[in-house]
């Protein structure tokens, strides 16, 4: 059977984020990666703002000012889900690879998004509380 | 000395176990499918390994086919087998009344039977139905059937056999005077079209066979005629369950996998191509099938096909006509050299048709070499597919 | 099973040779339990022999007729039309994702055996490496046969490929084993088979899966390569392990 060498039927890094016709583990990885892209990227954007500390009070303020604007707000929330969501997966995941708790994956996982979505109610009334 | 090139039609059982044996005795081969190896009958046999007790009654040249090549396939090719035995089992006052025509027809064919008591019958197989009257173990056995196709063509392969799969055969070539000389083919994968010259063209295209001899304008009696196939989602016996009586619909049941397969009724058609699947005929299989495995009715079906066996011969459909097969040499029915068909046959018989088949064009071209394919291993199904 | 008649579109893939891939559309009369490999001979059949499609056995002990329908792996011969579109619905019918495609349906699957072959996976094995769970109906019993000699049952991996396809790892990294190959390594055991060790503790081995237990989802045949896939980390670990304080 003649087959010339052909490229796998596939979008490579695109099907990574491509949720249609996935199961909930599926989903799961998707988020996973979602949220550590997230985290990166806030980590950087940290890093800047403690960088402002080094520029002496009037800086640092004026940049706390700006961060209590809603969309800032709804960032931090957005890190807030992914940052739990991710802690705990990667918490699911790591104990899987030892094999603990293989056959209750799924279970966990529901675990995991349950956790996350009341850790998130949480901190969300919190930090509505707090301005 | 050249290398005749020999053309085999069709990969189901039969032409790979030809394309096999021919490579053996040092042909070359080109095998031509239309579509990927054992798509048509030979892929959806139930895989019963028959033990040949089946047929020790009314077909016994059948019976003693079954019984020998049972033994040198479990032997060639045991990656393809779950070698586990079977059963025959009595479930009414008719199915007693064949008892002993079944035992003096298996002593005949030397098929090696036991009787057990149901209790017996009952502690190997619990989920037999709790009534049966006796039971016989039989050698029998399950094959899947892809993998014992694709052993034989892996195994033709390895010895330099070439396979065109998803290739028609359009036409075949002829000679000014009739004769054949090669197959037009169309590979419908790549979408080319193009011609393979051979010396001795082998039709084991099964209850095809008619199609492809009408290209040279020639019939032969061959009446496809299917029957259906049940696949249930549950394991519920080790052992494939026969019923004891003559052969009927739906009286064998056998574990594959984590499945039972229930076959099979048998009906006429003209046209191979595509049969439906008749809902009263999976009806039937369950009926007869929870006759000798009350657990069938609750368990859920998996599946529902159907079948078309080659059988030689018009006339009255299915049950009475032979299970044996028979090649054709087209220079001695229809003087038309270059041609030979070979059709009829069961699974389990592959590699004796095979043999028979190539024995005939060894003869039409007067090559001396005997068949080894009894004695040879076949290699991994997988390597089929490894470049 | 009833003699309901649906309309349905199958949208079918469709590539020949270097051509560019598009769908083609093929509106059928099918019975709702039937299966969709049923719908897909039909169109050969009776629409369009140029079609190009795997099958064989019909009853999923073959493993050729993995599709993918509507975006999920499905093994099409014990997929009722019942249980993926409605009446007057679409099915879209694509190849396997994460193999080469050869023409419309069929996909190049040799990653699969070379892998396979690569972990000597069995294809029949005793029942006792791979036992069959009861569930209500009384379980076929272990009882020995005449000879002594155990039970043989061919292996659950009927090496279809849609785990490979569902995995998405195996877009990304094409020398990754993929499940299948691990979960046979797995059901070896690397006890029994060391030389396995060497093969799966590797980068493009054990440690490439990613957790998205997509394999475990589709697969038609009971394998739950996910669950193996973790296992047989535990089991590279407890050697290494061994290894360390001085053992085998």
């Amino acid at each position: 059977m003649e087959n010339p060498e052909k490229k796998p039927n596939t979008r490579g890094i695109w099907d990574w984020f491509d949720p249609r016709g996935r199961n909930v583990g599926g989903w799961g990885f998707i988020i996973n990666r979602i949220s550590a892209i997230g985290l990166t990227v806030y980590l950087y954007l940290h890093l800047v703002m403690l960088g402002k500390l080094a520029q002496g009070p009037e800086a640092y303020d004026s940049f706390i000012a700006f961060a209590k604007q809603p969309l800032i707000l709804f960032g931090e929330m957005l890190v807030i889900i992914g940052g739990i969501y991710h802690g705990l997966n990667g918490v699911r995941i790591a104990l899987n690879s030892f094999g603990v708790g293989v056959s209750t994956q799924k279970q966990l996982l529901y675990g995991v998004l349950g956790l996350t979505v009341i850790g998130t109610l949480i901190f969300g009334w919190r930090m509505l509380l707090a301005h | 000395m050249s290398q005749y090139h020999a053309i085999v039609i069709g990969a189901g059982f039969t032409g790979v176990a030809i394309a096999h044996d021919l490579a053996l005795r040092g042909f070359r081969v080109t095998v031509v499918e239309r579509g990927p190896i054992a798509n048509g009958t030979s892929g959806r046999t139930h895989g019963l390994l028959h033990s040949g007790a089946r047929y020790a009654v009314n077909d016994q040249e059948s019976a003693i086919e079954c019984i020998q090549e049972n033994q040198i396939l479990r032997l060639i090719v045991p990656d393809a087998i779950e070698p586990n035995g079977g059963l025959f089992i009595a479930v009414d006052e008719s199915d007693l009344e064949y008892r002993e025509k079944f035992i003096q027809g298996c002593e005949e064919c030397k098929i090696p039977i036991r009787e057990l008591t149901p209790k017996e019958a009952l502690r190997i197989e619990p989920n037999l139905n709790p009534k049966l009257l006796t039971a016989f173990t039989v050698p029998d056995g399950t094959f899947d059937p892809l993998r014992l196709a694709l052993a034989f063509a892996a195994t033709a392969k390895s010895n330099g056999a070439v396979f065109h799969l998803y290739t028609d055969v359009v036409d075949l070539l002829t000679d000014g005077q009739g004769n054949i000389k090669g197959v037009k083919a169309w590979n419908r994968a790549a979408d080319k079209r193009f011609e393979i010259e051979g010396d001795i063209v082998v039709n084991a295209t099964g209850a095809w066979v008619g199609q492809i001899t009408s290209m040279a304008g020639i019939r032969v009696p061959i009446a496809p005629t299917p029957g259906v196939m049940v696949a249930y989602d549950k394991r519920l016996t080790q052992r494939a369950i026969n019923r004891l009586n003559k052969p009927g619909d739906g009286d064998i049941v056998l574990p594959q996998r984590r499945m039972m397969v229930v076959g099979t009724t048998s009906f006429s058609i003209e046209d191979p191509d595509y049969v439906p699947v008749l809902p009263d005929h999976v009806a039937l299989m369950i009926e007869r099938g929870s006759e000798l495995i009350p657990a069938l009715r609750q368990t859920k079906e998996r599946g529902a096909y159907m079948a078309t066996r080659p059988l030689i011969g018009s006339g009255a459909p299915g049950r009475s006509i032979s299970r044996t097969f028979k090649a054709y040499d087209h220079k001695e029915t229809d003087n038309v050299e270059g041609l030979v068909t070979i059709t009829g046959g069961k699974a389990t018989t592959l590699r004796l048709m095979a043999e028979k088949t190539v024995d005939l064009v060894c003869k039409k071209l007067g090559v001396n070499v005997p068949c080894t394919t009894a004695e040879t291993p076949l290699i991994s199904y997988r390597k089929f597919f490894i470049n | 099973m009833s003699e309901e008649k649906w309309t349905v579109n199958f949208v079918v893939y469709r590539k020949k040779g270097e051509g560019e891939p598009h769908y083609q559309t093929f509106t059928l009369e099918v019975s709702p339990d039937e299966y969709v490999i049923d719908g897909v001979e039909r169109i050969w059949a009776f629409h369009d022999r140029s079609l190009v499609f795997a099958h064989a056995c019909h009853h999923s002990t073959c493993g050729a007729c993995g599709m993918r329908v509507n975006g999920v792996e499905k093994l099409t011969c014990i997929t009722r039309i019942r249980d993926v579109t409605t009446n007057g619905g679409t099915l879209r019918i694509e190849p396997l994702r994460n193999f080469p495609v050869i023409s419309d349906l069929v996909v190049d699957m040799s990653r699969l055996y070379v892998g396979m072959d690569k972990v000597h996976a069995p294809a029949v094995h005793p029942l006792s490496m791979a036992p069959l769970e009861g569930g209500g109906i009384k379980p076929p019993r272990d009882v020995p046969m005449d000879d002594g000699k155990e039970y043989l049952r061919l292996a659950d991996c009927i090496e279809c490929g849609l785990c490979i396809s569902a995995c998405p790892i195996a877009g990304t990294a094409e020398d990754y084993l993929g499940p299948a190959v691990l979960a046979a390594a797995q059901l070896q055991g690397l006890n029994r088979a060391p030389d396995l060790t060497a093969i799966v503790d590797c980068v493009d081995g054990v440690w490439r899966c990613h957790s998205a237990y997509e394999c475990t989802a589709v697969c038609p045949s009971n394998v739950d390569p996910g669950w193996r896939i973790m296992d047989l980390r535990r089991q590279v670990l407890a050697q290494r392990i061994r290894r360390w304080f001085g053992g085998a």
